[in-house]
């Protein structure tokens, strides 16, 4: 809903009963779908695009203890003298896996299951800190959100607690208590929020099979594939949470998610460098829209997308 | 609690769901849920349908709520957002910004309301609570307190984009009935300044008749263009646990809070199914 001529005057409106701030929501339901499209946009301001969001596995990676976990600290430490501009964070691995057990065993509510988990991610961010903190990382709490342009400025790498904030109000699943907004999805967000195109996952696998791999030894490797191709037809196992490929869906940032494996020497490096390497996902729509590369900087590109929206929306105004 | 050892394997805690990939929709568990409070009534005061209309109607549903208080309800009063709400979506959707720059926006505008409301009811045992006291609840009940806080679930920059439009999905409606739903309430009530739902806006369209009873499925089917409490909160309707139904009630209306509060189906209720 572009004002167009700035009416946005805040000038208070009386007369039936409510006292209202004049803005073109004044008195509307925020619930009628007519006026919920009309704020639509596709030029959604990208608050960082050039920082890369690397999510490390929590059962995959973490629970393996030092033997998975230093071979790819150096790797971080190395990105990091090389200026990645980078955004770190962990999922929480099997004591997730108890915590839910146990609390499911207990009868406790999907939204108080939510309240428990985060704070196993947390623990790992913790963890991964400690074996960073020399090279110039720091754990950003969720109140300092607004930190996170100051951290990558001065050098340091942040770490992110990878859980959404949803805690108690998590919302009842389609199908059975368990809360579905994880790990995997709270990086999602975070990185969308933010404008991010490129996310990494690092896992125990070469990216993305048709079948799980450590249960089917036919598994074929899937090298690289479209968001679109996954919601059509879903792999039996997602390697990651079924819900971060729903919000994709209607996300306006993220273009690309590669997942790579960390046991392999290299790889983590390769993709930050941009190499094909592991499984690419791109959201083809958002491909098509930039038809650059992701890496590439595009402000020329989205000031003419902008006016372009801008007169379609006229048009259909007035239509 | 058995954990594996062999070097540069997954030390794996043994539970029902240690090898379970997690991200699927079921762990194949027994699952017998236990209500937290099932005994609270959770209210919201809608934002510009009350709140922004000041003293006139604010102050006699404070009474109400009071009283209900003094007859022993257990009453968790959260707050709407409203026209200065409107004004910070429509700032920031004039700047492009993001649903979740939004959803955090937004947030500040149901909190000023639920401190107000606080101030209010202060000598009643009004206190503000934030997300982080939820688990204070059972204090403030047995302190006789009557516990306010903002409508808005916690998500904030974490919430997701919808196909349409910037305007957040979960706001104040969602929060209540999910927080109604963790508590384990049969119930949330909606105090707003119409009996109810309409089949269209009623402040726009004379011809719209009331709904006093409606399934969530038969609401999903008729598709209206708009309705009086958020879309996502009929959706989640039919996927909760405990809170099966959502009752709509005219906070104008002298009595009809006090008759929600008392269990009688006043205004309209939409129900699970």
């Amino acid at each position: 809903m572009k004002n167009g001529n700035g009416n946005g005057s805040g000038k208070l409106v009386a007369g039936d009963g409510r006292t209202h701030i004049e803005s073109p929501l004044m008195r509307e339901s925020l619930v009628d779908r007519r006026v919920v499209e009309k704020t639509h946009t596709d030029t959604e301001l990208a608050i960082l695009p050039d920082v890369i969001l690397v999510g490390i596995g929590g059962q995959s990676i973490f629970d393996r203890g030092r033997s998975a976990i230093l071979p790819l600290v150096e790797e971080l430490a190395a990105a990091k003298k090389k200026k990645h501009r980078m955004v770190l964070g962990v999922g929480g691995g099997t004591r997730v896996r108890h915590t839910i057990s146990v609390a499911l065993d207990l009868g406790l509510p999907t939204g108080g299951i939510a309240q428990l988990v985060g704070a196993m991610e947390e623990a790992n961010a913790v963890f991964l800190n400690a074996l960073l903190a020399k090279h110039g990382t720091i754990v950003m709490q969720r109140e300092h959100f607004w930190e996170l342009p100051l951290y990558l400025d001065s050098g340091k790498v942040p770490i992110i607690i990878s859980t959404p904030p949803y805690h108690f109000w998590e919302p009842p699943p389609e199908k059975g208590p368990l809360p579905t907004h994880g790990s995997d999805f709270g990086l999602f967000i975070h990185g969308e929020v933010l404008g991010m195109e490129r996310l990494i996952f690092v896992k125990d696998e070469d990216g993305l099979y048709d079948k799980d791999p450590k249960k089917h030894k036919d598994a074929k490797l899937i090298r690289h594939t479209t968001l679109e191709a996954i919601l059509e037809n879903p792999p039996e196992e997602l390697i990651l949470d079924s819900m971060l490929f729903e919000t994709w869906r209607h996300a306006r940032h993220v273009k690309q998610i590669q997942i790579v494996n960390g046991l392999v020497k290299g790889q983590l490096t390769r993709a930050l460098a941009g190499e094909n390497v592991g499984t690419i996902i791109e959201k083809a729509s958002l491909m098509k829209r930039s038809a650059k590369p992701v890496a590439a900087k595009k402000s020329a590109a989205k000031k003419s997308a902008a006016k372009k929206t801008t007169s379609k929306k006229q048009a259909r105004r007035a239509a | 609690m058995k954990a594996a050892t062999t070097h540069g394997a997954r030390r794996t805690i043994a539970s029902s769901l240690g090898e379970s990939s997690m991200t699927g929709t079921s762990g194949g568990m027994d699952y017998s849920p236990v209500a937290m409070m099932p005994d609270v009534k959770v209210i919201k005061i809608g934002g510009q349908s009350i709140l922004d209309r000041g003293r006139s109607a604010v102050f006699p549903i404070l009474d109400e709520i009071v009283a209900a208080k003094a007859k022993g309800h257990k009453v968790l009063v959260n707050c709407g957002g409203g026209t200065r709400a409107r004004h910070i979506y429509s700032i920031a959707n004039d700047l492009d910004m993001p649903t979740g720059l939004l959803a955090a926006l937004g947030g500040y505008v149901p909190r000023q309301n639920a401190r107000m409301v606080q101030m209010l009811l202060a000598k009643h045992g009004g206190v503000f609570m934030l997300h982080d006291d939820f688990e204070k609840l059972p204090v403030y009940f047995s302190m006789g307190c009557i516990p306010v806080m903002t409508g808005m679930p916690p998500f904030g920059y974490w919430e997701k984009p919808s196909a349409k439009g910037q305007i957040p999905a979960h706001r104040t409606d969602a929060g209540v009935f999910l927080s109604a739903e963790v508590l384990g309430a049969k119930r949330a009530i909606f105090v707003k300044d119409e009996d109810g739902l309409y089949t269209d806006d009623p402040k726009k369209n004379p011809k719209a008749t009331h709904i006093k009873r409606i399934s969530a499925s038969e609401l999903l089917k008729a598709d209206l263009p708009d309705l009086v409490i958020e879309r996502i909160v009929i959706e989640y309707l039919n996927r909760a646990q405990s809170c099966s139904e959502l009752q709509i009630v005219n906070g104008l209306k002298k009595g009809q809070l006090t008759r929600a509060l008392e269990g009688e189906d006043v205004g309209t209720i939409i129900h699970k199914g």
